[in-house]
């Protein structure tokens, strides 16, 4: 990746606990602004201490909702990431794609499951 | 007034005992509930935090909350873990150091909930827990903590409380809240008037979030059930009339006769699981997506 700008997670969000989603948002935000700018990005995780999926929603998922997947797939880049903590990444990939590919047809499946036992 | 406590297990019908106790109270302002134990044989120490949500709630409305009858060894478990605290009796030492405190969070917390899970979950097993099992276990936690305050619109903060069994080498550790429930969350954002036990259903199939906004979610749930399935622990929800677990021997969902005016979450697991969690496949930053 020529030129890439590597945002640092932990010093962008002053700690190494991905556990917000306000902290998902900030870095969600200086994605958003680099690569509307043109910008490869690289997401370093490095000195990260935990991570859920909350904030990869935040932080990852949400590229999706404004960049096409192929967008992301060539321009960012993550390291610094624990295997298990790639394979929680991945899950997360893959439902933001499932989401923002047809996030109106989740609820049709339940159409039939109305209940009025309860006020 | 008086209100009996009966028996509490963590399970369908302590659950219930403790949502009979929420619907009697329910009226009640301005006045004083004295929370009757006479007739309690034992109280599972997590359970602590689900009754704390009858507690606030009665708070809430100014009635004056104290115990009765309490038996020596319930008081002896809800001193050790710091729930009489909150109703202003004294705290006991806990040397067996077997109990996560009972603990009030505030919205926005969740980095004091994590420096409240690093001092006292080492000592509760996790010393015997691998490293890997020990991450699973607080990522599952800090999940249910994170999903209480996005979707509980609770007021009164999150309750939490764990126990720790050495001989059965198993940990509990409960999260409830006096939010709206995930009912009312997913009636809102379905607009289906599913029953509870139907919209704990819907709330725990991958992807489904009652989240509005520009970020998917609907993970947090699904990722726990992986974990407790492979650990081979359990997993209880309990929202309004819905009570659900799920364990490797399966699941079921059952209508309380009760409203639980809130939501709990239990994760039970097996801290002798050593290996389960190593077998990931391989994968690399640039090509992940």
């Amino acid at each position: 990746m020529d030129k890439a700008i590597t945002v640092k997670v932990v010093e962008l969000i002053g700690s190494p606990l991905c556990i917000s989603s306000d902290d998902g948002q900030k870095v969600f935000d200086k994605l958003k602004e680099l690569l509307s700018a043109g910008k490869n990005v690289v997401i370093s995780f490095e000195r990260v201490d935990m991570l859920i999926s909350l904030f990869l929603n935040v932080a990852i998922g949400q590229l999706y909702g404004s960049f096409s997947e192929d967008e992301v797939k060539a321009r960012v880049e993550v390291i610094g990431l624990s295997e298990e903590d790639m394979v929680l990444l991945k899950r997360v990939i893959d439902n933001a794609k499932r989401y923002f590919a047809n996030s109106k047809s989740y609820d049709e499946a339940w159409l039939s499951e109305e209940d009025e036992d309860e006020h | 007034m008086r209100f009996p406590v009966g028996t509490v297990y963590s399970d369908f019908n302590g659950f219930s005992a403790v949502a009979k106790l929420a619907q009697e109270t329910s009226k009640l302002v301005w006045d004083s509930a004295e929370l009757d134990f006479g007739r309690c044989k034992f109280f599972d120490a997590n359970m602590s935090a689900p009754l704390y949500v009858v507690v606030t709630r009665l708070r809430d409305e100014l009635n004056e909350v104290s115990i009765q009858n309490l038996p020596v060894q319930i008081e002896e478990i809800l001193r050790k873990n710091c729930f009489l605290e909150v109703l202003n009796l004294r705290q006991m030492q806990d040397t067996n150091h077997t109990t996560l405190p009972f603990k009030i969070f505030k919205t926005h917390a969740v980095e004091q909930f994590y420096d409240y899970l690093k001092q006292y979950v080492p000592d509760k097993g996790a010393s015997i827990m691998s490293k890997m099992l020990n991450k699973r276990f607080f990522q599952s936690i800090l999940e249910v903590f994170s999903n209480a305050f996005v979707h509980s619109e609770s007021v009164s903060g999150v309750f939490v409380c764990g126990q720790f069994f050495p001989k059965k080498h198993k940990l509990n550790f409960t999260i409830a809240d006096a939010g709206v429930g995930i009912r009312e969350k997913v009636r809102r954002f379905t607009g289906l008037r599913m029953s509870s036990c139907k919209a704990i259903e819907w709330a725990l199939v991958e992807g489904h979030s009652t989240r509005n906004s520009q970020h998917p979610g609907g993970l947090g749930l699904k990722l726990i059930k992986d974990f407790i399935n492979t650990n081979q622990g359990r997993l209880q929800i309990v929202s309004r009339f819905g009570f659900y677990e799920f364990s490797s021997k399966g699941q079921s969902v059952n209508k309380m006769p009760y409203d639980f005016p809130g939501t709990c979450v239990n994760i039970e697991i097996n801290t002798h699981d050593q290996g389960s969690f190593s077998l990931v496949p391989a994968l690399n930053g640039d090509s992940i997506f």
